[in-house]
């Protein structure tokens, strides 16, 4: 496949050749008793090689609906209405069940929120990492072929390989949570999609956890989508980032791009509301209002009831996700406007 | 009120950044806040109720059985409603009255060696007895008949008395609502009460409620009532009253402390007893209205109950009512009519299905209300 | 310097594991296992460390939901002359609940669902009898407009479910203040409210507490959350206060090897900042009848033959008002 010079908003800040992970125009309702929930509207991003994307927005932003999605595993109620996702070139949306088990583990893997309390209480690790292993490997793996395996799995996630056949409630959290990566990483996933994976960890346990994951995906030359409330926690993993509101894309870009001078009111006002530990502290800017209805959400930009800088324009028309520069896209109709987190005024 | 001044700030709004979340600005005209009067507090809870209510019904109707149980439910009540109204209009209480009234069907009659169609034939002997003695088989005879078939005049027959079956059918259903109601209030009250304070207060409360119930949940409820029949004279209200306390310190109060520890362990009930309020407070203005939906639910089930029990009792004449489904079915079993099979059907299944009816239905609301109330069932 | 309104002194909590009827029990959990910490008049103090390190079994032994197995907490309060928290009867209990007040971490779970709002904000008056009904909806309806839930008819007859997140935890705000306390702790007030609302919330809380001279106890495991919100921060560890100094002392110069570990994990919202390796080893256990030697000895880079011969390390002074519990801080 030849590759195109121009970059489209879906590869800012990313690598120009063909991706690995394509989503594209992705559009997902659910269908509840209030009517229907617009949970994703015409999202698109591509994941390369070894590279690591964050998706970061506040909750019912639709970050978690795209992790399912990508897995196939959207509730019954949801209903893709318009969009691809092509893993290398494949889309999966297409497909059917039996056909995208086989892609579930063997190419994407998913270490989802509270994973570590997910664990069967009545069987150890090892047998339960070695189900997965032969469901998803067909069987054709001896059981002294599986302990090797998990036994590799468990030093590369910093884990005593002896750990294995302990049973869950033997180990701490942040341990199951790494016995959790250790399962994801069975299979040789191509991607793994990492919905909130310390949430629930102390941070000296999600400092070491995230240090982990990112020597693993720099050995083992993986991409991980992080998905995540946190942006402190993105800004540390991601090379590549996606803001998230209102089911859809507000700015994506190069991590170090966006985090120098977001282009988006909303990422400015996620840095500004994230009280840093560094550096002097500065002001927080809290945002009004609270985050639309997906029964009805806002006509023009969905951001524009609770952005500062609103004009009718946004009121009226809904901005387009728009390249800025190779490695920043924005929808924002005053992209050019947004301030510079560090201009706050500092309080200390 | 005994608030130091320095400390009582009365400004409007959060602060300069302007409060987020409020759909409008702190302007309030009158700057002395809410209206406190009776009528708009009312009017609120009003609009509440009818909010919540709407959800609720949208939440059962999605559910058949639920609804299904509902509409047999609502056919009884209307029968028992009906009742009184049809005694005093086209019903002559001489005739129709389920207890004293008495009604004989005039009929002709074909003299037979033995019956095989009720309400048409007469045996021989007994014709001969009450009419002529040269009567033969094949003559017909003119007699009265008790128990009757169904007939314009009586829908559903007589009985064995000549009474009419849909009368004591529509008396049947009051008896039946009247002590359902008995029971589950009684089960409501007692089961809410144990089950709050046992799971709020634990320790001795908790052991000492849970092993009485654990009794109250292996009393065999049928003996233990005709045990206590042969003591007592029960009637509707007594017996309402002790299947309803059996149930509600039993198997309804194991129930219902389960979720009243769920309840027990949220953050709102620390909360209110760091505004002050005693464990008793906490009881019955946190526990108990949020276990409330779940006794509604549990208490439909005890009505179920409650009317098959009765129903089983007074089949076997041991309770103290005037009529009920149970009684009617007595009755036939008295005059030697059950064992006769379908031939007088009428005096079996009009009894005995609507014992099977009611108390089907009722469950089947419940398992509707259930889905309503039940927040493991309810998806949205 | 003013006299502390609150003065913990060496105050414990152990659970006992094997409870049995008949049994003594042998092994207790350390949840607090001795702490010191003054709180003073409108200032608020930052209790912060990992799940399990005891900081919401404090706040619960300070708003009278637990009792300590030790110590005590002496209170200055306006309805009592001073008082040990840990020795009072029923009747200085409701009074001093009227001192002490408490926010709590989930909003959706802090208020009774089946309760109106204005019902949630009045009851601790109605349980302490102040004032007529008039009175109270009154007072109810003001505190609603403080806390920014203006006007108050449009949220005093709703219920929990009615509101978002942020504003029940504006109603839980309210109700915690209606009786004007001396001293409300917060658990974890804003950890489950969205990024956008937190802040809101946390400039609200600030600004009530200059308003109306409140003292905090702010619980937290978030040291930005704590550093924007607290004067002093007290980093706890296994049942023992391990440092305590003024927040942007703390911050940037921790004593204490685990607080250090602590402020080096925290992620920064800045892709160009290099993180040290937080220096510290193992994980977090159960301190279950611990050895009284150092609470930290085993993770602890420092630790030497000083560290294993001595009891836990006291809290000494290092510089005014930094104070830190180990032998070997520089």
């Amino acid at each position: 496949m030849t590759t195109t010079a121009t970059t489209t908003t879906a590869q800012a800040g990313g690598q120009r050749s063909t991706p690995l992970l394509e989503v594209d125009g992705l559009t997902v309702r659910y269908e509840t008793l209030r009517g229907d929930v617009r949970a994703i509207e015409d999202v698109s991003f591509a994941v390369g090689d070894g590279e690591s994307l964050g998706l970061v927005g506040e909750s019912g932003c639709g970050k978690s609906s795209v992790a399912l999605s990508l897995l196939g595993l959207l509730p019954k109620n949801a209903r893709v209405d318009a969009g691809e996702i092509r893993l290398q070139g494949q889309d999966l949306l297409r497909l059917p069940e039996s056909q995208m088990r086989k892609h579930r583990w063997n190419d994407i893997a998913m270490v989802f929120q509270g994973a570590m309390n997910a664990w069967n209480p009545v069987y150890t690790i090892f047998t339960q990492i070695e189900e997965a292993l032969t469901i998803h490997q067909r069987g054709s793996m001896t059981r002294s072929e599986a302990r090797r395996r998990v036994g590799d799995l468990f030093e590369l996630v910093g884990l005593d390989a002896q750990m294995m056949d302990r049973y869950p409630h033997e180990l701490s959290g942040g341990m199951r949570q790494r016995a959790v990566i250790a399962m994801a990483l069975s299979c040789d996933p191509k991607v793994i999609i990492a919905d909130e994976p310390t949430t629930a960890l102390d941070v000296i346990v999600q400092d070491r956890i995230l240090r982990q994951l990112k020597r693993i995906q720099s050995e083992l030359g993986m991409s991980i989508i992080y998905i995540s409330h946190d942006i402190a926690v993105i800004a540390e993993v991601a090379d590549r980032l996606a803001v998230m509101y209102a089911g859809g894309i507000a700015e994506i870009g190069a991590s170090h791009t966006v985090f120098g001078h977001p282009r988006h009111p909303y990422s400015w006002s996620l840095l500004t509301s994230t009280p840093s530990i560094k550096g002097p502290l500065r002001t927080l800017s809290p945002l009004a209002g609270e985050p639309p209805d997906l029964h009805d959400p806002p006509a023009g930009c969905p951001f524009h009831p609770r952005c500062p800088m609103a004009t009718d324009r946004c009121a009226a028309e809904k901005p387009p996700l728009e390249l800025l520069s190779s490695a920043q896209a924005s929808a924002c109709w005053y992209a050019d406007q947004v301030p510079d987190p560090r201009e706050q005024e500092v309080l200390r | 009120m005994t608030t130091s001044p320095q400390r009582t700030a009365t400004t409007t709004g959060a602060g300069a950044e302007g409060p987020p979340g409020t759909p409008q600005d702190g302007s309030d005209p009158s700057g002395r806040g809410l209206a406190t009067g009776r009528r708009a507090r009312l009017a609120n809870r009003i609009r509440v109720l009818r909010a919540s209510f709407r959800e609720n019904w949208a939440l059962f109707k999605r559910n058949r059985i639920g609804v299904v149980g509902l509409v047999v439910i609502a056919i009884f009540a209307i029968m028992a409603l009906l009742h009184p109204i049809l005694m005093d209009t086209v019903w002559d209480p001489e005739r129709y009255h389920p207890v004293v009234g008495y009604s004989a069907q005039e009929v002709e009659l074909t003299v037979v060696e033995e019956i095989e169609n009720p309400g048409q034939e007469i045996d021989l002997q007994r014709a001969q007895l009450r009419h002529d003695p040269t009567i033969q088989v094949g003559d017909t005879v003119e007699d009265t008949i008790q128990p009757a078939p169904p007939s314009l005049d009586h829908p559903l027959g007589t009985d064995p008395l000549g009474r009419d079956v849909l009368s004591q059918l529509m008396l049947g259903a009051q008896t039946a609502f009247g002590m359902g109601a008995v029971a589950a209030m009684t089960t409501v009250i007692v089961a809410t009460f144990i089950g709050s304070v046992a799971a709020y207060f634990r320790g001795w409360v908790d052991t000492v409620s849970m092993r009485s119930a654990d009794f109250f949940l292996l009393l065999p409820p049928i003996p233990f009532l005709i045990f206590l029949s042969a003591i007592y004279d029960l009637n509707m209200v007594t017996l309402g009253l002790v299947f309803g306390l059996v149930s509600g310190a039993g198997s309804t109060a194991i129930v219902l402390k389960s979720q009243a520890l769920t309840v027990a362990v949220k953050p709102f009930i620390d909360s209110a007893r760091v505004a002050g309020a005693s464990g008793m407070q906490v009881v019955l203005r946190h526990v108990i209205p949020n276990v409330l939906p779940l006794t509604f639910l549990y208490m439909m089930f005890t009505v179920s109950g409650a009317i098959s029990a009765e129903a089983i009792l007074s089949t076997f004449g041991l309770i103290d009512l005037p009529m009920s489904w149970g009684i009617m079915i007595q009755t036939a079993n008295d005059a030697g009519y059950i064992l006769r099979g379908v031939e007088y059907w009428w005096l079996l299944f009009p009894a005995g299905l609507a014992v099977t009816f009611l108390a089907f239905a009722f469950y089947l609301f419940g398992r509707g209300m259930d889905e309503v109330v039940n927040p493991r069932l309810r998806q949205r | 310097m003013s006299p502390p309104l609150l003065k913990l002194y060496e105050l414990q909590k152990h659970y006992p594991l094997d409870k049995g009827i008949l049994r003594k029990p042998s092994r207790f959990v350390h949840a607090v296992d001795g702490i010191d910490l003054d709180i003073g008049r409108g200032e608020s103090v930052g209790l912060v460390g990992e799940s399990g390190c005891g900081k919401t079994t404090v706040g619960r032994m300070l708003t009278l939901l637990a009792e300590p197995t030790n110590g005590s907490v002496a209170i200055r309060s306006d309805q009592l002359p001073d008082h040990d928290l840990t020795d009072l009867d029923k009747q200085d209990v409701n009074r001093l609940r009227r001192d002490v007040q408490m926010i709590f971490q989930d909003p959706y779970e802090s208020l009774n669902p089946r309760r109106t709002i204005i019902d949630a904000v009045t009851e601790p008056l109605r349980l302490q009898d102040l004032g007529s009904r008039e009175e109270q909806q009154e007072r109810g309806a003001e505190m609603l407009r403080l806390v920014g839930l203006a006007p108050p008819e449009t949220f005093a007859y709703r219920f929990p479910h009615e509101l978002s997140g942020g504003q029940r935890q504006r109603v839980a705000i309210a109700r915690a203040l209606v009786i004007n306390p001396s001293f409300v702790v917060c658990d974890e007030p804003t950890s489950m409210l969205d990024v956008s609302i937190r802040i809101s919330i946390m400039q609200l809380m600030r600004d009530l507490a200059e308003r109306l001279g409140v003292s905090y106890l702010y619980i937290t495991h978030d040291l930005g959350v704590a550093r924007y919100m607290c004067d002093r921060i007290a980093v706890m560890y296994l049942g023992k206060v391990v440092e305590v100094a003024r927040t942007e002392d703390l911050l940037a110069n921790p004593r204490h090897p685990y607080t250090q570990a602590l402020v080096s994990a925290v992620p920064v919202p800045d892709p160009t900042y290099e993180r040290p390796v937080p220096d510290i080893k193992g994980g977090v256990s159960r301190p279950v009848n611990p050895a009284p030697t150092c609470r930290f000895i085993d993770r602890c880079p420092w630790a030497d033959h000083t560290c294993e011969s001595n009891d836990h390390p006291p809290l000494e002074q290092v510089t005014s008002d930094h104070r830190v519990a180990c032998y070997h801080a520089r």
